[in-house]
């Protein structure tokens, strides 16, 4: 039972992780319609330019503490995916807009591509620490109930408490603040939301520049877990199952879809992984996701897909 | 003025309805032929037809079959290198299990295990569609990723998943040497072309495009959307296994699950995108695109006179690549085969300006 | 030509349509006669088209019956509909986009086409043959609608009333015995109209097609038509021939609204 527990938990954790990540792809989605295959090809860049700066400032400016380091850095690497997401607009978005849903994915995915190599060009190809002073020892909790105490990672954790954090602010955002209800508008209905007078353009780099300050935080937490590598691009690939099964346009559906697939992965992997060859969680979050396709193809929280004649 | 169709009259439906009805165009395809199938043996190297024509043409192939799926029939697919898989492993188990299999049966039935499989995958497309169907056809992706991975028997036991054939031969001739290989491989791309050809001006071209173009007028037409769809997976599905097949067989010769991962299915569909979705030449154009534009950018550096790492080569590599997807997409949507019609109607008025 | 009109083929009884919590129809009952030429008018949002699409199959009332060739029906499949004779233009042309005026065309012959997919792949004897006898029957209909010049055409690229006539071609192409027009001449011209009125009249008296058309000039209706039902806000207000639907109190109530 505790084991159950202990990977229930890392799965959930997990999960808040893939959520991260996944809350950039519904944003953009919610506000320009555009499923935006270089999400995780941000985090990595965001990540690289996070690690890389953290380092290099110290050098160039002469301090030693790290914790000014990393916030210059954080603001460094803030403008620079503000920077990406007007580059983006300007360059590639607006020259897009009339073209179907494919052109985009494929455009975004040429984006992915484009990222992938400046980051590498600009930044290096190693692997880099990401230090913010995140907790590397595991936590003993609930020794009393379970022999020997659950096992779970603080950094994990705060990972959890961070995205919790990010939905809240963003939601906030969202609700409260008149630049979230024009991104509201424009995610409804792109004409109309102009036919007002709201600038769409600005919006989308806003848009961008939000979903980039999200992939900067997941690329922080992920790069202070795994290193920043390349491999981080590809688990945005992970993140595509999360929007599936949360729906599309619902960031609260981004963290429970989060929870469900990282939970899911590591139970069916240690429960279900010896019945069929192991390595199950190369697939379990797609063959979930796929299921629920045929089922609920708006997922939990989804808007119900209309086909209009 | 050379391009001109005066005096071209065609005075049957029979003639109208060729694939070329301009005879310019049959000169120009049958040159084309006479240099692929003469001129390119006798004169290009060993190392051409090894590296870049061969693969080029099984690359044409397997953008062809994903052409007629999104191109034509307008359902997405982001998991082409799965079905390649399972059309080479398929092939690879009726080649070494039966003895005396002959080649080409093999690979047909490869392609016909790729069909059951894009079959069961493409079901999802008769719910969903768009980047939902992607997500879809992304979980065949990672699916056979792993089947082909731990799935022992699929790979005669072996334990990384990586196979390997030798001694291939069709009824005695031997498929060994640079040029057998590139002129079996020119053959089954042109049959399959042809093949595919009529079939996108037949009737059933007509309802894939109708299902791509307006799914709700194309039933009141009495189209049948689950004929449609499913037989363009089907289709689709067949060519691309037969692909895969060559693929594994002919080109690489020792294959693992990686030479069919998702960056093969997101090469194929780039392929298929700046090549021009809905036409089968373009799918061609698409290929020889992609295959030349990494040799191209290697040599360049070469070329301008100046040498740079091998590391940043390929990171440069990767960001002119993802700059030339998005430019094209922004400047020709429609892709080559576009610019090649556009730049055909220019010429059919030249030396006129309009 | 004196066409005979016949007997009841198609009826449609008290059906009722709804989404989500708006009512489309309310109990709409009529019945259409063979060989005539059936109009439905009524104000804008009156549900006219809503009631072709039951017809045809793309929507499935919640109540009522529709009988056609003594066959009943809840609701219709489109693919059946289509089987059984019954071809439409719509409102906003689903055209394929993508496809030349021929092939637009073409696709309305596909009920009629038998050959199978390895055949078409081959192309060999029966499927060409196949192929090149629905082509004929095709440039008959391009030549009836005037349309040579296009068929090679995309049809994205003509202009409205040319992809009008292509929506009437394919729909034609079907042969089918009733023809449902939605509102076939919409933003066209005094000219682009009269030819349309003279298509739509020649197909339904040298064929025998029995045509039901939404159609919202007065005068076209009034000409052409052997009666009228009237439709509004769902409800049916008006049904008989052209002189008591237009002598009709409700009608011209609906139409130019009532002195208070």
């Amino acid at each position: 039972m505790g084991f159950f527990l202990e990977t229930l938990f890392g799965g959930l954790m997990v999960g808040m992780l893939y959520s991260l990540i996944a809350i950039g792809f519904v944003l953009i989605y919610k506000a320009s319609g555009v499923f935006n295959f270089a999400q995780g090809a941000m985090v990595l860049f965001a990540a690289l330019a996070m690690a890389r700066f953290a380092e290099w400032f110290p050098l160039w400016f002469g301090f030693q503490s790290q914790v000014l380091a990393n916030i210059l850095a954080f603001i460094a690497a803030m403008a620079v995916m503000v920077l990406v997401a007007w580059l983006i607009e300007r360059l590639a978005l607006s020259r897009l807009v009339n073209q179907e849903g494919i052109t985009l994915l494929m455009a975004t995915l040429g984006i992915a591509y484009f990222l992938d190599g400046v980051g590498q060009t600009l930044f290096g190809n190693d692997i880099y620490k990401i230090d913010v002073g995140m907790p590397k020892e595991p936590l003993l909790v609930l020794q009393g109930s379970f022999e020997g105490g659950l096992l779970l990672s603080q950094e994990d954790l705060i990972a959890a408490l961070v995205a919790a954090g990010l939905v809240v602010v963003l939601a906030i955002f969202f609700q409260k603040t008149a630049t979230g209800r024009a991104l509201r508008a424009v995610a409804d209905d792109h004409q109309a939301a102009q036919s007002i007078g709201i600038p769409l353009k600005r919006i989308w780099v806003i848009v961008w520049s939000v979903a980039g300050f999200s992939a900067l935080v997941a690329g922080i937490i992920w790069g202070s877990k795994l290193g920043v590598q390349f491999s981080l691009s590809l688990v945005a690939l992970k993140a595509l199952p999360v929007v599936i099964l949360g729906g599309l346009t619902s960031i609260p559906g981004a963290i429970i879809g989060g929870l469900l697939i990282g939970a899911g992965e590591k139970l069916s992997e240690i429960y279900l992984g010896p019945l069929l060859g192991g390595g199950i969680e190369i697939w379990f979050a797609y063959v979930l996701a796929l299921v629920f396709l045929l089922v609920r193809p708006q997922g939990l929280f989804g808007e119900k897909i209309i086909d209009r004649v | 003025m050379f391009y001109r169709e005066n005096g071209q009259f065609k005075s049957s439906y029979r003639a109208d309805q060729q694939i070329f009805p301009i005879a310019q165009d049959r000169i120009a395809i049958a040159l084309l032929l006479l240099v692929a199938f003469v001129v390119v043996p006798l004169g290009v190297s060993d190392y051409w037809m090894r590296a870049i024509l061969t693969p080029f043409l099984i690359l044409s192939l397997a953008a062809l079959g994903l052409n007629i799926l999104v191109g034509y029939c307008g359902q997405i697919s982001l998991g082409t290198g799965a079905f390649m898989a399972v059309g080479a492993y398929a092939a690879y188990n009726f080649h070494v299990r039966i003895d005396g299999m002959p080649l080409i049966a093999s690979m047909l039935l490869g392609g016909l295990c790729a069909t059951l499989i894009g079959v069961l995958f493409g079901i999802p497309s008769l719910r969903i569609k768009g980047l939902y169907l992607a997500v879809a056809t992304l979980a065949a992706q990672f699916f056979t990723d792993w089947a082909f991975l731990r799935i022992q028997w699929f790979t005669n036991n072996s334990s990384s998943g990586s196979v390997s054939v030798a001694g291939l031969n069709v009824l005695g001739m031997p498929i060994e040497s640079a040029v057998q290989k590139y002129i079996f491989c020119l053959v089954v791309v042109v049959v399959f072309a042809l093949l595919a050809k009529n079939l996108v001006r037949s009737a059933i071209g007509r309802e894939w495009m109708a299902m791509r173009d307006m799914d709700v007028a194309a039933a009141v037409i009495g189209i049948r959307p689950v004929y449609a769809k499913l037989t363009a997976f089907a289709v689709s599905s067949f060519i691309v296994g037969v692909a895969g097949a060559l693929w594994g067989f002919i080109h690489l010769g020792a294959w693992e699950p990686a030479a069919f991962s998702i960056d093969r299915s997101f090469q194929l569909l780039f392929m298929v995108i700046i090549g021009g979705l809905g036409s089968i030449m373009g799918s061609f154009f698409g290929a020889a695109f992609i295959v030349l534009l990494p040799l191209f950018l290697n040599q360049l550096p070469a070329w301008l006179g100046f040498s740079i790492s091998t590391a940043l080569a390929s990171h440069l590599e990767t960001m002119i690549f993802g700059a030339l997807i998005v430019f094209f997409l922004i400047v020709e949507p429609h892709g080559l085969a576009r610019l090649w019609s556009t730049a055909k109607e220019k010429l059919r008025l030249w030396p006129f300006p309009h | 030509m004196t066409r005979k009109i016949g007997d009841v083929i198609l009826d449609v009884q008290n059906i009722t349509l709804s989404f989500g919590g708006v009512k489309a129809l309310t109990d709409i009952s009529f019945n259409v006669r063979e060989h005539e030429v059936r109009a439905i008018i009524g104000p804008n949002g009156a549900g006219k088209s809503s009631m072709l699409n039951c017809i045809n199959g793309v929507y499935w009332p919640q109540q009522g019956s529709i009988t056609f060739r003594g066959q009943t029906f809840k609701h219709m499949n489109s693919r059946q509909v289509a089987e059984m004779g019954v071809a439409r233009t719509f409102q906003n042309l689903a055209l394929f986009k993508g496809m030349s005026v021929l092939d637009n065309i073409m696709s309305g012959r596909n009920l009629k086409m038998k050959s199978g997919i390895l055949a078409q792949a081959l192309r060999w004897g029966p499927a060409e043959r196949e192929e090149l006898a629905h082509r004929e029957f095709v440039e008959q209909i391009i030549d009836f609608l005037e349309i040579q010049a296009y068929r090679k055409t995309p049809v994205g690229r003509l202009p409205y009333g040319l992809q009008k006539r292509v929506d009437l071609g394919r729909a034609l192409a079907m042969e089918p015995q009733v023809l449902l027009l939605d509102e076939p001449m919409a933003g066209m011209n005094v000219e682009e109209k009269q030819d349309m009125s003279r298509f739509v009249l020649d197909v339904n008296d040298e064929l025998g097609t029995t045509i039901v058309l939404i159609e919202n000039d007065m005068g076209v209706v009034m000409d052409i038509s052997d009666r009228v039902v009237v439709l509004e806000y769902g409800k049916k207000i008006g049904d008989g021939t052209p002189d008591e639907v237009r002598n009709n109190d409700d009608v011209i109530a609906a139409y130019l609204g009532v002195e208070h």
